[in-house]
Formats: structure tokens, sequence, C-alpha cells
């Protein structure tokens, strides 16, 4: 796990009050969602609203990126880096 | 009007669970104040439950309590939920975000912002489609919920009631001051229907008279500060037994007066 990943993973267990579960439990491969982590629709409006406030990047409803972006943790950390980077 | 209680469920800090707090309103066994622990509300789905905030953990707590005691037939119930103020924990929440230059409200806040939220949840644990109806009424919230589901029973209903109250932070808490937690639940049927049953009581409104009040002071203190711990001195009478008489606060020129017959 990354550092970005570790600190990303930190922000979802303690967004979600995930119980029982420790951020260097969630195995950054792993589906967020369903079988994965067992996140539903109200977790990913958590999320995004979450991601917005620590990272200022946007998760929109429209678009389609946000599919590959809430597959996995390292998918969701890759797309923060992506977009800080062009924000920047 | 006549009902039968077919069960009760009590929490509070030293009270967790009807069957510890039944010998100590009783007064066979001496009053302990110790921290509630988590409570952990049970049938629901892992995803639900770890977004219940602490009032509703209180109120489903309390209202699984009655039905674990229950003497009666609880497969189908209304419900009727009453609390003066609410989870003040999320308004204050929701109220802080909003006084922010560009605020960003979580969906999950905003939706248990609602004063009918733990209704939902018990109905989602419970998976019942039952009539439910959440009410309140500032210190005559327990008073004023107890006539609510009175009238549902009338109406043919078996009902759960169930009164919380928690500490609101502050400012709220100059709206409704509030100290600690205190939740409890009712199941309620008409006479008719049940063949086994705690107690039965008769309710009657009346005119103003000297409340009823708890000979354990710390819990008198509960009870005068906790709009659902209003209920205690009738709990109280449901623990020790017997032919009693409780008078609860309703109007200001109104009470709300219990005759008890158990045991």
């Amino acid at each position: 796990m990354t550092e970005s990943e570790r600190k990303l993973a930190e922000l979802l267990v303690t967004t979600l009050e995930l119980e029982d579960i420790r951020p260097e439990d969630i195995d950054p491969q792993a589906p967020l969602f369903r079988e994965g982590l067992g996140l539903d629709s109200i977790d990913a409006l958590e999320i995004a609203l979450a991601v917005s406030q620590h990272y200022g990047v946007q998760l929109k409803a429209d678009d389609t990126a946000n599919r590959e972006a809430f597959a996995s943790l390292a998918a969701l950390a890759q797309f923060i880096s992506t977009h800080r980077t062009t924000a920047a | 009007m006549d009902l039968a209680i077919g069960g009760i469920g009590c929490i509070a800090p030293g009270l967790v669970g009807w069957a510890e707090a039944r010998p100590i309103l009783g007064g066979d066994l001496s009053y302990a104040s110790t921290p509630l622990p988590r409570l952990v509300p049970k049938d629901l789905a892992p995803n639900e439950r770890r977004r219940l905030g602490q009032i509703t953990r209180l109120a489903l707590s309390a209202g699984q309590d009655a039905l674990a005691q229950a003497v009666t037939d609880a497969s189908s119930l209304a419900t009727v939920f009453t609390s003066a103020s609410g989870d003040g924990e999320i308004i204050h929440s929701v109220c802080r975000e909003l006084a922010r230059p560009t605020p960003a409200l979580s969906p999950t806040k905003f939706h248990h912002s609602v004063h009918n939220a733990p209704a939902g949840y018990w109905a989602i644990a419970r998976q019942d489609h039952a009539p439910s109806t959440s009410v309140s009424a500032h210190d005559a919230s327990f008073a004023a919920g107890l006539l609510e589901a009175t009238t549902q029973v009338k109406s043919g209903h078996a009902v759960l009631l169930v009164a919380y109250d928690r500490a609101d932070p502050f400012p709220l808490s100059l709206a409704c001051p509030i100290i600690g937690s205190f939740a409890c639940a009712l199941l309620l049927y008409h006479p008719a229907t049940v063949t086994a049953a705690e107690a039965m009581i008769t309710l009657a409104i009346g005119p103003a008279e000297p409340e009823t009040r708890l000979d354990i002071p710390e819990l008198e203190i509960l009870r005068r500060n906790n709009p659902a711990a209003r209920a205690l001195p009738w709990l109280a009478a449901l623990a020790r037994g017997g032919k009693t008489r409780t008078v609860l606060p309703y109007l200001d020129d109104r009470t709300l007066i219990i005759q008890t017959r158990s045991g």
C-alpha cells in the first residue's frame, strides 16, 4: 500500500465509520463496492464529499470516469493524484 | 382507557435493559450510575448499523429490549416514537455545515436529520410496514407519546411505544436543556387481545397536581432533566408491582394519571 493509498484508506474508515476495519486492512486492489468492502450508493456520495473537502477533487455524478475511480482504493488514489496534478 | 402492558424496555446509565433496571427501580438493589456501553442494535445490515447516531442506537436498543422481555405476541406492531429534542447531534452538525461559506452537507447526516429517523431504522430492522408515528411535545413528550399510542391501540393495533432523549450539544442545549441519556419502551395491547400481561393500566387526563417523584436521588435528577425519563416513576411502579397511581406531567394545567395493576 502506498502512502497516498494509506491516507485515503484512513479517510474512508473515518468518513464511513467502517466497523472493525483498519485502514491497513483495505486491499488496494479489491473492489470498494458490493463484494469488496461492501460499500453502497450512500457511501459513494460520502466519499465524493470527503474527497472534494480533503483533496479539492470533484467526482461528478455525470462523469463516466467515476466508475473507474471508484473501482478500488488504488484506482481512487490514482484518480485523485491525476486530478490534483491537473488542477495544480 | 384500559391497556395491557406486554413488555418493558429501558436503557439508561446503570439501567441497561429492563432485567437490570427492574430490581433497582423496584427498590431491591441500589442504583449505581455507570457510563452507557456502546449500544449495537440487532437485525440491521452492517451498512445501516454503522451509520446510526448515538440517539438512534439508544431508541432502537430500548425497543429491542422490550421485545426481548415480551410476554405477548410481538410479531406485528405499530410504533410510536417520542422525543423532546430528537437527534440534536445531527442537527448541530448540519447547522455548522450550513453556516460555512460553501456548505457541503453529508447525505447521511441529511437523511438522519428528520425526527422519524429512529422509526425508519426500526422498520428496516424489523422489515415491518406497520403504521408508525413520531411525536414531539417538549417536556410532555412521554405523556403525549403514551396518549398517541393509546389511540392507536384503541383503533386495533398492538403498539410499541419508544421514548428517548439525549443531551443536545451547545447552543441547542439552551433551547431544550436535557441531561444524560434515557430511553424506555412499552408494548401496549388492547386487554381483550392478550392472555398474559406484565400489567394492566388505566389512563386518564387530570387537573394539575404534584407529579410522582422517584426516591433514588440520581434518577430523580435524570427524571427532572430528561423528558423521556419523566416515565421513570411509572417504570418504578411497574417494577414494584401491585396497585399504584402515578401522576406524570402533561400540559401546564393537566396531568396524565396512570392506574397500574400488576403482579
